[in-house]
């Protein structure tokens, strides 16, 4: 008695595009995790944390990026291509957020029911274990989980909160509040992200985003919505591009500078599915080192990524540079149950083309794509 | 209290060798007994001192296991059952017996003629060693000897693999070699019962990873094939007969038929026939797709995939050979890779690990230039690619095989303490077992809890039934009194006069009697009847009489009063009980002792 599954038609889907994917990838690595993500957060060069997001105990894993996606001039000769777990630990309830803090071992987590965060310390050497060192209050209005965000700065502080109203900057060791958003709207974030050492942008979910400096009390810069369809939701790179996106649920996005959020530098009509959205069901991320280009998952079942480089004033239909289907194609679920969605995805932050994505079906994938106007 | 005691052999962290001791119910079993591939001296074969400082084996083991043909678990085998020296039973799969020898005289003849090395097996050695294999067949039990009885289990992994489960009287344990569980394109994925076992002994090498996908490995060997040919150039892959060879010549005829290649692939002879006959041999140990289609055409006659004559490797334009042996030590491949080096269009792909010394092992590490037989340099212009295809079970594996075997206990060998915590913490929180994690040479005894069948006579059952109280519950143990017969393999559990009767013994009664000396004026009669009130207030459970031939009886106890001749105040009780009243006998002098209450 031999256990074997012999799913005969998903192997024919798969064949297709994954004989497809031998010209559209570099590198491509398929991984089925225990439980599905909700995030994948950089804690270094090598390692990413993913954490599950069930309503009970849940796995935070620091892993191990495969040797052979890393390595470079020997990489021929390299035959790893696993992750490898380096860190593990266990979480009460669900991980919706998970920050790193630079610099540090520390990660911080919201489990997305209260604005409170819980505290970890992601092990050493010496350890193989993900350990909770303690939790920083929220404030306590809120029944919404929190954003996070964190720079290198000495000593570590954290910038966390449900909404615009109630930002703050706490001093992790201390839990003492350093700073605060003084803004009235209590409009529920979509992201918090610092662009440079002491400003960050605060962007809402109904499209507003707040560009503010902690070193100063007075209020920030806001800029209101760009348009309708909310949710919205915002990436903004640091210099020198400077470059804030905004994206609809019915898939506007709208790239402006950071020092001109007012204006709009270009505008464009993504090429995606106009449905009902939650907040946490989409990212967008300006690509670390490809000037204009950025990605998109969550409104089309697929990972998009587009060049903003041609873009105009005046708003125009755009076609993804590229688009990873791994998701949907190679998706356990048979019929009748939902269809796979993508939970999250970045890029790496030097490899120009590398990215990792997740999905509810638990499925990671790391992808380094090929640009299709090079062939 | 029984316990059953794993040590795996060996030093210090090191993976890459395996040969686990396992103590049994009074059995000592040695399961694998691999070779360290990195080393070049002694440290390459486990350290059997642990066993025995001196001497042979054979008295202090009953028997060696051998998992799969992987040197890492065999390749000692030879230099422990001949050099050491043992001549008990060596178990192993039929595949596994077929295969064996043929790695172990390859590794041989390289280390020996290639490496020159002296303290090592000979070809008449392995021979010998394979004289005491006893071979097994799947979840068939076998006798080892009257109490230690072995089966196997498929394992998948490579051709032959088994897990094991080991039983001893009610104690058992499972040890699974390599395993993996998720079938590929030739063989199925392990699989075992709900067997219980009170251990379950695995690999921790695999268990902190999260396994990249078997098509993704795939897609890397087809693109960088279609990358060589489609620029014009040559790909090489030294197989071994028996491993991955088949399964990548089932890819490639796939692709080429979707993607309509033309350039010739090519099997050499040697291959297919060797191959062909395992195969045929084997047939149960593949899954279902390769059983459908050997039954269907021989298994290597292939649309796109022809038999390889010499002459070819010289024809120019792209073309793809699978030639033996895998590590490009000798042989075709060796001739082939001689010709094709020099051209920079051209790709070998290893499939597999290499052993130091070969050519195959040189490339893999980077060498660009390499001292061929003649004193003459071959420059390596050619691309070298290392893939990896062997099978394995990740993390997410080792928590379904648990789920599966359900042990009471698990035991992870061959990793570090410091970073198998996660992983021990995660089965002990999810199955509620312990975990252990011991470090090479170190020995982990596991208690075990095993229960011992006994009859019991209807006669003691209804005795005992009389008593009252709840009715038997296997959750609530119940002591009583009997007497224990071993015949043959049977326990019985009986009374005391049926054992007697049994033995054609007589009973004998014993009975104790005791003086105690008591302070009190009044009349013997007087006395008595306070003893009688007293021991009815201290003891309400126990059936008190005052009987009128002048006696207080507390259950069979006897107690009787008479007055000191020396001293007119002073009472003489007698107690006397027989054997089986002893405990209370002795608490009832102790209390009398202490005299009445006034």
């Amino acid at each position: 008695m031999m256990g074997e599954t012999e799913a005969v038609e998903i192997d024919d889907i798969l064949d297709d595009w994954f004989i497809e994917s031998l010209k559209s990838y570099k590198d491509l690595h398929v991984y089925q995790l225990e439980h599905p993500t909700q995030i994948i957060e950089w804690t270094s060069g090598k390692t990413v944390c993913v954490a599950g997001y069930s309503s009970g105990k849940n796995e935070i894993l620091e892993l191990c990026l495969p040797l052979k996606l890393l390595a470079d001039e020997k990489k021929s000769l390299c035959a790893e291509r696993d992750f490898k777990v380096v860190h593990g630990g266990f979480s009460e309830g669900p991980v919706c957020c998970l920050t790193h803090i630079p610099g540090t071992r520390c990660a911080v987590t919201n489990d997305g029911l209260t604005s409170d965060l819980q505290l970890w310390d992601l092990g050493a050497d010496d350890t193989d274990v993900i350990r909770k060192t303690g939790s920083l209050p929220g404030t306590s209005v809120s029944q919404a989980g929190s954003r996070i965000a964190a720079r290198l700065s000495s000593p570590p502080q954290v910038l966390h909160g449900p909404q615009s109203s109630s930002v703050q900057l706490t001093q992790l060791s201390t839990g003492q509040t350093l700073y605060r958003l003084e803004v009235d709207s209590t409009e529920p974030l979509s992201s918090l992200k610092f662009v440079s050492e002491t400003t960050f942008l605060a962007s809402c979910c109904d499209g507003t985003v707040y560009l503010a400096d902690t070193r100063t009390s007075a209020p920030p810069q806001a800029s209101p919505p760009p348009g309708e369809c909310a949710p919205w939701w915002t990436d903004a790179s640091a210099a020198p591009q400077c470059r804030v996106i905004r994206l609809s649920s019915s898939g506007q996005a709208v790239v402006s500078d950071l020092r001109n959020l007012g204006g709009a530098l270009c505008r464009a009509q993504l090429d995606v599915q106009t449905l009902p959205r939650k907040p946490e069901d989409v990212t967008v991320a300006w690509a670390p080192a490809l000037d204009g280009c950025f990605s998109v998952s969550g409104l089309s079942g697929l990972v998009q990524i587009y060049d903003s480089a041609g873009w105009r004033a005046e708003p125009q239909d755009a076609s993804p540079l590229f688009q990873h289907a791994g998701h949907s194609v190679s998706s356990q679920h048979g019929d009748g149950s939902a269809p796979v969605f993508i939970t999250t995805h970045v890029w790496h932050p030097e490899r120009p083309r590398t990215l990792l994505s997740a999905a509810s079906d638990g499925s990671v994938h790391v992808w380094d794509w090929v640009d299709p106007q090079t062939n | 209290m029984p316990e059953i005691k794993v040590t795996p052999l060996g030093a210090g962290q090191d993976v890459g060798r395996s040969c686990i001791l396992v103590s049994i119910g009074g059995k000592n079993i040695m399961l694998d007994c691999g070779m360290h591939m990195g080393y070049n001296d002694d440290r390459r074969f486990p350290d059997f001192s642990y066993i025995t400082q001196n001497g042979r084996l054979t008295d202090f083991l009953d028997c060696v296991i051998i998992s799969h043909f992987h040197l890492d678990h065999c390749g000692a085998l030879p230099y422990m059952s001949e050099m050491v020296g043992y001549d008990g039973p060596i178990y192993m799969t039929h595949p596994t017996k077929a295969i064996c020898p043929i790695l172990l005289e390859d590794f041989r003849k390289i280390t020996v003629d290639k490496k020159g090395e002296t303290n090592f097996f000979t070809s008449q050695m392995i021979k010998d060693c394979m004289k005491k294999v006893i071979p097994l067949n799947l979840h068939q039990t076998v006798q080892v000897d009257d109490e230690l009885e072995i089966k196997a289990y498929y394992a998948g992994h490579v051709l032959g693999a088994a897990m094991v489960h080991i039983k001893v009287g009610s104690e058992s344990v499972v040890y699974t070699g390599d395993y993996n569980m998720t079938p590929d394109r030739h063989l199925g994925a392990a699989w075992i019962d709900k067997c219980r076992p009170d251990i379950l002994i695995s690999e921790s090498t695999y268990a902190t990873t999260i396994r990249d996908s078997k098509r993704c490995r795939e897609r890397d060997f087809l693109k960088k094939v279609h990358e060589t040919i489609e620029r014009g150039g040559k790909v090489l892959i030294p197989v071994f007969a028996l491993g991955r060879a088949q399964e990548l010549c089932i890819l490639l005829e796939t692709f080429w038929e979707r993607m309509n290649l033309k350039a010739p692939i090519y099997f050499s002879t040697g291959l297919t026939e060797k191959a062909n006959h395992y195969y045929k041999l084997f047939i149960t140990w593949t899954n279902q797709k390769i059983r459908k289609t050997f039954v269907q055409r021989n298994m290597f006659e292939f649309k796109h995939i022809k038999a390889f004559d010499r002459s070819y490797a010289d024809n120019p334009g792209p073309m793809v050979v699978f030639a033996t042996p895998g590590m490009l030590h000798a042989g075709q491949s060796l001739q082939i890779f001689k010709k094709w080096a020099g051209n920079d269009k051209n790709m070998v792909i290893m499939p597999g690990y290499c052993v130091q010394g070969t050519i195959g092992h040189k490339i893999l590490n980077g060498q660009r230039k390499l001292e061929m037989e003649g004193r003459s340099t071959l420059d390596v212009k050619l691309q070298v690619e290392y893939m990896s295809f062997s099978a394995h079970a990740d993390a997410k594996g080792i928590m379904q095989l648990i789920r599966m075997a359900e042990p009471r206990n698990m035991l992870l060998v061959h990793g570090e303490a410091a970073k198998m915590e996660f992983l021990k913490g995660k089965i002990e929180q999810e199955f509620s077992i312990d975990c252990y994690t011991p470090a090479n040479g170190e020995t982990v005894a596991v208690t075990t809890n095993p229960s011992v069948p006994v009859d019991i006579s209807l006669n003691l059952l209804k005795r005992e039934m009389a008593l009252g109280g709840p009715l038997p519950d296997p959750k609530k143990p119940r002591t009583m009194h009997g007497t224990l017969i071993m015949k043959e393999n049977s326990l019985k559990l009986v009374s005391s006069e049926q054992a007697l009767k049994e033995l054609g013994l007589n009973e004998h009664q014993l009975r104790f009697t005791c003086r105690v000396q008591l302070q009190d004026p009044h009349s013997d009669s007087d006395t008595l009847h306070r003893i009688y009130t007293h021991l009815k207030s201290v003891l309400k459970d126990y059936t008190i009489q005052h009987l009128p031939d002048g006696t207080v009886m507390v259950e069979s106890i006897v107690i009787k009063v008479s007055s000191s001749a020396e001293d007119a105040n002073a009472k003489v009780l007698l107690l006397s009980w027989s054997y089986q009243d002893e405990d209370l006998g002795s608490y009832l002098s102790s209390l009398l002792k202490k005299g009445l209450p006034t």
